[in-house]
Order: structure tokens, then sequence, then C-alpha cells
């Protein structure tokens, strides 16, 4: 395994003239967000395909490499192009399993539904191209500045409390709400049907 | 509404949202709503946008991911994606970047295997129209050497930066590689012999159809002799 600490951000211009030191710093700079993003998508369903998917969207990064105009773009355009992998693959294997006609039993059906809302498009992002997936990404990891962006996360996927919230970032509780309002409001500029 | 009122909507339809209400913030907002119809088109808004920010937030937090690390094969395997994707790193061609490149040789070379391995090299000493031709070949007559494997042939194109590598099976077919020279295009080429067991590293420069050659023998370290292959092939003509 290479370490990922103490690791600087490669220059662009070296990247994109196949400097090997540079890409080794770059991949071990995006390989922490790919594999979570593949392990995000896929790990209840596919967890085998979880380190090959973040391989292969590495290597679709490198072809990409000449369209961005900074080197922090990489990051989010790793990720998404890492998401939309792995929301095809789930498609994919969705649609042979729906092939196979396996819905017999009432856990077949249940895990039939769990394919289904992984793979089928129920998530807002699935069906958001690319290069827009990776702006509106970019966006988010710019604008959700600490500790809005953690305050949020910590409501909505930790399902902490506000008491709890308040407690971890050292603000009144009544502020909590506040913050979550107002990254809300952020959030929905940023990936807002709107805005399509 | 005032933004008291406001706020104090906003956290109750946060929490009823999310399914952590209790039985009387769930009352007061239902009375809410019945005193506010048009609250009931605020509290659905919030629902989408909930459910949109727990996709966004899920991504946004696995992107900044800092602890899994990248796998030495994927390392290999997307090194690989980046040189046929992108070509060689002209990097170490050039000039001012010879002393590294010698130095990486050292270290390469000393990774060879003790017996029948034999490195061929063209140095990619410059831009200039005099430098000599990018190309680097290796020989494995015992076919089970660490040179053989296609990593090391990664490896090798790695720290080479631009060399070619080629890989000969037979001294027959090294010799061959050996004395065919390309067509005089006014650019000259070197190739380099390193004889580990022999300790010696013959060096054949062919510029304007007329080819040089000399023996410089492994005394100290590579590097050393590295270095005075450098500053021979350097001189033009090499003296």
């Amino acid at each position: 395994m290479i370490s990922a600490r103490a690791m600087s951000l490669p220059k662009l211009r070296a990247l994109q003239s196949s400097d090997a030191a540079a890409w080794d710093e770059a991949f071990r700079w995006l390989w922490p967000g790919v594999f979570a993003v593949a392990e995000l998508k896929l790990r209840p369903y596919l967890p085998n395909e979880i380190e090959d998917v973040a391989i292969e969207a590495l290597e679709d990064l490198v072809e990409k490499v000449h369209e961005v105009r900074t080197v922090e773009e990489l990051k989010p355009l790793a990720a998404s192009i890492a998401h939309n992998k792995a929301v095809s693959l789930l498609r994919e294997r969705f649609a042979q399993k729906r092939g196979e006609g396996k819905t017999e039993s009432l856990d077949a059906t249940t895990e039939d539904d769990g394919w289904r809302e992984a793979a089928a498009g129920s998530s807002p992002l699935h069906d958001l191209e690319l290069s827009e997936l990776s702006e509106r990404l970019g966006r988010s990891l710019a604008e959700l500045k600490p500790p809005q962006g953690k305050m949020l996360s910590d409501f909505f996927l930790h399902e902490m409390s506000y008491e709890e919230i308040a407690n971890k970032h050292g603000l009144a509780v009544n502020s909590v709400g506040v913050y979550l309002k107002r990254g809300l409001e952020a959030l929905r500029r940023i990936w807002g049907r709107e805005e399509k | 509404m005032n933004s008291m009122n406001d706020r104090g909507f906003f956290d109750l339809a946060m929490k009823v949202i999310a399914g952590r209400a209790t039985v009387a913030e769930r009352a007061a907002l239902d009375d809410l709503l019945a005193r506010e119809p048009a609250l009931r088109t605020e509290l659905a808004r919030l629902q989408g946008d909930v459910r949109l920010s727990k996709e966004a937030l899920a991504l946004v937090d696995a992107t900044q991911a800092r602890s899994a690390e990248l796998p030495e094969y994927a390392r290999e395997r997307l090194q690989t994606k980046v040189r046929q994707t992108l070509g060689r790193s002209q990097k170490a061609d050039k000039s001012g970047r010879n002393q590294v490149l010698l130095q990486k040789w050292a270290w390469l070379l000393g990774l060879a295997a003790a017996t029948a391995v034999i490195l061929l090299v063209a140095l990619p000493l410059s831009r200039s129209s005099k430098s000599p031709v990018i190309e680097l070949a290796m020989l494995d007559t015992t076919g089970g050497t660490r040179g053989t494997d296609t990593n090391d042939v990664a490896l090798l194109e790695t720290v080479t930066k631009g060399a070619r590598v080629r890989i000969f099976s037979s001294a027959n077919e090294l010799r061959m590689w050996e004395q065919t020279w390309p067509a005089d295009g006014g650019r000259p080429e070197a190739k380099i012999i390193y004889d580990r067991a022999a300790a010696e590293m013959k060096v054949f420069y062919r510029s304007n159809g007329k080819t040089f050659e000399r023996a410089f023998s492994v005394e100290k370290n590579l590097g050393d002799t590295l270095e005075q292959v450098n500053r021979f092939l350097h001189s033009h003509p090499p003296s």
C-alpha cells in the first residue's frame, strides 16, 4: 500500500505531460475519494466490484486530464466518474437479474426492490451528465465551508440531534437550525432542479 | 410569518422529515399547518430539498474521504494507463535532468538479476539535433529473472521516462539489434551495454555514419560509471 499522508497537490501541467511522479501524487490524492464513492453506491450490492470501479474511474480520469483548467477540478471529476460508473454497473446487473426472473420468494422480492432502488435512477443525482455532476460536486466542495457542511452531514447522514450537533460544534442549540437552513438553501442553489 | 415563527416551522419540519420529532413536536407542526395552510407547500419543498441534500451530501462526504490507501497493483495499472494515453514523459529528455536520470539508472540496474541480464540503453541526453535517440532494451536469457516481468517493464519505463523499452530473449537477437542502426537522419544514436558479470559497460555511439566504441569498467559503483558515460556522450564527437 502507498501512504496517503503528507502529500501535495500535483501540478496540472506535469500531469498533462505524463509525468509519472506527478501522477503518483495524483492517484494517492484521488484514491480515497473515488474508492469511497464507489463504496457508497456498491457496498450493499456489489462489494467485490468497488476496487475495480475505483481504478477504472481513475483510468477514465487520465483520458480527461486535458479537459480541466485546474488540478482541483480533478477531485470532483474523479468522484463523479466513479459515481456514474457505479450506477451504470448497478443498472446493468439489475437488468441481468430481472432477465433471469428470480423473484419468487418474499426475500427475493425485497432484495429486488433494494436493487431497483439503488439502480433504477431513484436518486436525483443519477440522471445528471458527468460534466454537470462534476461541476455541482465541485461547487459543493468549495461552498459548503465548515462547520456548515459538517453540520448538514451530522444531521442528515449521521442522524444526530440538534443538541448533539450543538455540543459537537460548540454552538447554541437554537443556532443549529440556522446553519441547517442556510446549508439546505446552498444545496438547493447548487443541486436544485431549477438550475437544470 | 415572522422570522421567529419561520425558524420554528423550519426546525419542526426538519425533525419531522428526519423522523426524529417527538409527539409534541409533530402536534405543534400539525397545528402550524392547520393555521397556515400555505406552509404545506413549503413543507413539501423542504421534503424535496432534504431528499436531494441527503444524496448530494453523501457524495460530497465520500469525495472528501482521506483514509483509503492506493494498492500497489492499482498504481502500476494506472501508470500503464498514463503511458498508453498520454505517452511517456518528455521531462527526462530535458537538458539538466540527466544527472537525475543517471542516478535512477544506477538504482534500476542494481535491480537486475545477477546472471544473464544485459541492459541496452540509448541515452536520451537532450532534445537538440545532436542528441542520441531515445531507446532502452533488455536481454533476459534465463526467462525467469524479474526483468521479464510486465511490472518490471513498467518500472523500467517509469524510471527511464521517455526511453522505449525492448526486451530480447536471446543473445543473437541482442547482437542483431546492437548492429542495426537506423537510417541516418542526422541524429546520432547511442547504445550502452552493461555486462554486470564482467563489471563492464560498453558504449556504441553512431553519428554521421561513423561509429565510436568505448568500454568503461564498473569499478566503484554504477553511478560513477554512468557519469563517465554521460560525459563521453556529451562530447561531439565523443573522444
